[in-house]
C-alpha cells in the first residue's frame, strides 16, 4: 500500500493538470500568455530530492512512466514529455549527489529543471512544426509565465508534501 | 568509471532513438488509437470526470446565483419571444411536412444536412497549449467516431481527433492546420448561384481568426459580418453548421485569390457542453 502512494499522488497531479486548465477562469487561458503546468515534474523533483537515496532511481522510473502518460493523454505526440522528464529528473538526481536537500537548493534545482524541460519540449515541438512562435517571443509569452505558475505551485506543495516525503523515505529505507 | 560513462552515453543515445521513433509513429496519420492508449485515456478520463463533476457543480451554483438576479427581466423578454415562437413552430411544422413530401417525390431520404446529435461534457483541456485539445466524456461506445464535427449551441468548435472507448479527444478550431480543412460556404439567398464556396484552411494565431480561402474568383465582395457555414461538400461534416462571421477580407500574396478572416462563432475557450455531430448520410468509401 505504501508503495502506491507516490504513483497515486503523481496520477492525481496528472489528472489535475487537465481539469484545472479547463476550470480556471478563461482569462488565464485565453490571454496572450501561455501557462503550461508542469506539476508532475515539480513533484518528481521533490521525490528525487527528498525521497530517493543516492543509489535509487525511483523518480527517474516514475518520470518515464508519467511522462509517457502525459504524452498519451494530453498531446498524442508520444515520447516528448517522457524523454524530457526522464533526462531532467536524471540530471537533478546527479546534482543532488553533491548538493544538500534544503529549500533554497530545491527552489534553484526546480527552476533549472523547469527551464530545461520547457525549452527542450518547445525545441522538439518547433522541429516537428507544432509550435509556431519565435524564440524571442517564447521567453516572454510562454517560459516566464509557466515558470512563475509552477514556482507558485512548488511553494504551495512544498510545506505539505516535503515532510511526508522525508517520513516515507525513512520508513522505506530504514529496514 | 569509463565503463559507466559509456553506459550513460549509450542510454541517452537509445533514449533519443526511442524519442524519434515514437514521434515518427505518432505523427503518422492514424485512424485509431492503440488499445493501450485507449485504456490509459479511458482511465485518466474517468478520473478527470470524477474531479471535474463536483467542482463544476460548485462553480455552476455560483454562476446560478448570479443568474437569479437577472431572472425577472429575462423572464419578461422570454415570454414575449415565446409568443412569437408559437407562430413560428406552426410554420416550421408545415414547412417540414412539405419538405418531407417533396423529398418523397424525388426519392431522396437523407440529406447532408441531417445528423444525429451525441451530447457530451468537456472534462479536461490539454495543459500543453500548442496542442489545442479538449477531452469529452463520450467515446466509441456512444457512437463517436474520428473526424466527426463537434459543435456547441453557437457554432462549430472542432472535430474529433481520436476516440477511445469511453472518452474522446476534440481538436479545437484554434488548433486546425492545413491538414484539417473544412469546406465552407457563405450562402446568399438573393439569387441562385450566388453562394461563395471556399475552404477554411487554418487558424491564424496572430489575428485570432480562421482563414477562409475563397476558391473561385468572383466579383462579389464579402461584407463584414456575413455568416460562414460548413458546406457539407468535404464529405465528413454535415452542411449548415455555423463556423463564424467575416471580420476582414485580404488578398493573398499573389493577388489571385482572396482570404477572409473569420471570427469563430463559438467561444473556443469556455466550452462546457458540446454536441458531437454524427452525419446521417454516409460517404462511400473509395
Amino acid at each position: 500500500m505504501k508503495k502506491l502512494i507516490l504513483p497515486l499522488i503523481l496520477f492525481f497531479f496528472l489528472v489535475l493538470e487537465g481539469v484545472a486548465i479547463d476550470l480556471l477562469p478563461p482569462i488565464l487561458v485565453v490571454g496572450d500568455y501561455m501557462m503550461a503546468p508542469h506539476w508532475v515534474l515539480v513533484f518528481l523533483a521533490l521525490i528525487t530530492i527528498f525521497y530517493d537515496k543516492k543509489d535509487t532511481y525511483i523518480a527517474v522510473v516514475y518520470a518515464i512512466v508519467f511522462g509517457f502518460l502525459i504524452d498519451i493523454v494530453y498531446t498524442e505526440i508520444l515520447g516528448v514529455y517522457m524523454f524530457t522528464y526522464a533526462v531532467v529528473i536524471y540530471l537533478i538526481h546527479s546534482l543532488m549527489k553533491v548538493l544538500q536537500s534544503n529549500f533554497y537548493v530545491t527552489l534553484a534545482v526546480v527552476i533549472g529543471g523547469l527551464i530545461a524541460s520547457d525549452v527542450f519540449i518547445h525545441f522538439v515541438y518547433t522541429v516537428i512544426g507544432i509550435a509556431e512562435i519565435s524564440w524571442k517571443n517564447y521567453f516572454t509569452v510562454r517560459l516566464l509565465p509557466s515558470l512563475l505558475a509552477n514556482i507558485l505551485f512548488l511553494l504551495i506543495i512544498y510545506p505539505i508534501l516535503v515532510k511526508l516525503l522525508v517520513k516515507w523515505s525513512k520508513e522505506e529505507y530504514s529496514d | 568509471m569509463s565503463f559507466f560513462r559509456k553506459k550513460r552515453l549509450f542510454t541517452i543515445l537509445i533514449g533519443i532513438i526511442v524519442l524519434v521513433v515514437l514521434i515518427g509513429y505518432s505523427l503518422r496519420e492514424r485512424d485509431e488509437l492503440t488499445t493501450v492508449e485507449q485504456f490509459i485515456k479511458d482511465t485518466v478520463g474517468w478520473a478527470q470526470s470524477a474531479i471535474h463533476t463536483p467542482v463544476n457543480y460548485v462553480t455552476t451554483i455560483i454562476s446560478n446565483i448570479d443568474d437569479w438576479k437577472l431572472t425577472y427581466e429575462e423572464n419578461r423578454i422570454l415570454k414575449e419571444k415565446l409568443a412569437e415562437y408559437k407562430g413560428l413552430i406552426y410554420e416550421v411544422q408545415e414547412i417540414k411536412k412539405e419538405n418531407e413530401e417533396l423529398r418523397k417525390i424525388v426519392d431522396k431520404d437523407d440529406t447532408i444536412r441531417d445528423y444525429n446529435p451525441i451530447h457530451a461534457t468537456v472534462t479536461a483541456r490539454s495543459p500543453e497549449r500548442w496542442v489545442q485539445q479538449v477531452t469529452i466524456n463520450k467515446g466509441l461506445q456512444h457512437g463517436v467516431e474520428v473526424n466527426m464535427a463537434v459543435i456547441t449551441a453557437d457554432g462549430m468548435v472542432g472535430k474529433i481527433q481520436s476516440a477511445s472507448q469511453f472518452n474522446s479527444t476534440v481538436q479545437l478550431l484554434t488548433g486546425f492546420d492545413q491538414f484539417n480543412r473544412i469546406s465552407a460556404t457563405i450562402s446568399r439567398d438573393k439569387e441562385e448561384g450566388n453562394d461563395i464556396f471556399g475552404l477554411i484552411e487554418e487558424y491564424d494565431k496572430e489575428t485570432h481568426s480562421l482563414l477562409f480561402k475563397i476558391i473561385e474568383e468572383s466579383d462579389q465582395d464579402l461584407e463584414e459580418g456575413e455568416l460562414v457555414v460548413s458546406s457539407g461538400m468535404g464529405g465528413v461534416f454535415p452542411a449548415g453548421l455555423p463556423i463564424g462571421t467575416v471580420k476582414e477580407v485580404i488578398p493573398d500574396q499573389y493577388g489571385l485569390t482572396r482570404t477572409a478572416l473569420i471570427d469563430p462563432a463559438a467561444d473556443l475557450y469556455e466550452i462546457n457542453h458540446v454536441i458531437v455531430v454524427d452525419r446521417v448520410l454516409e460517404v462511400e468509401e473509395d
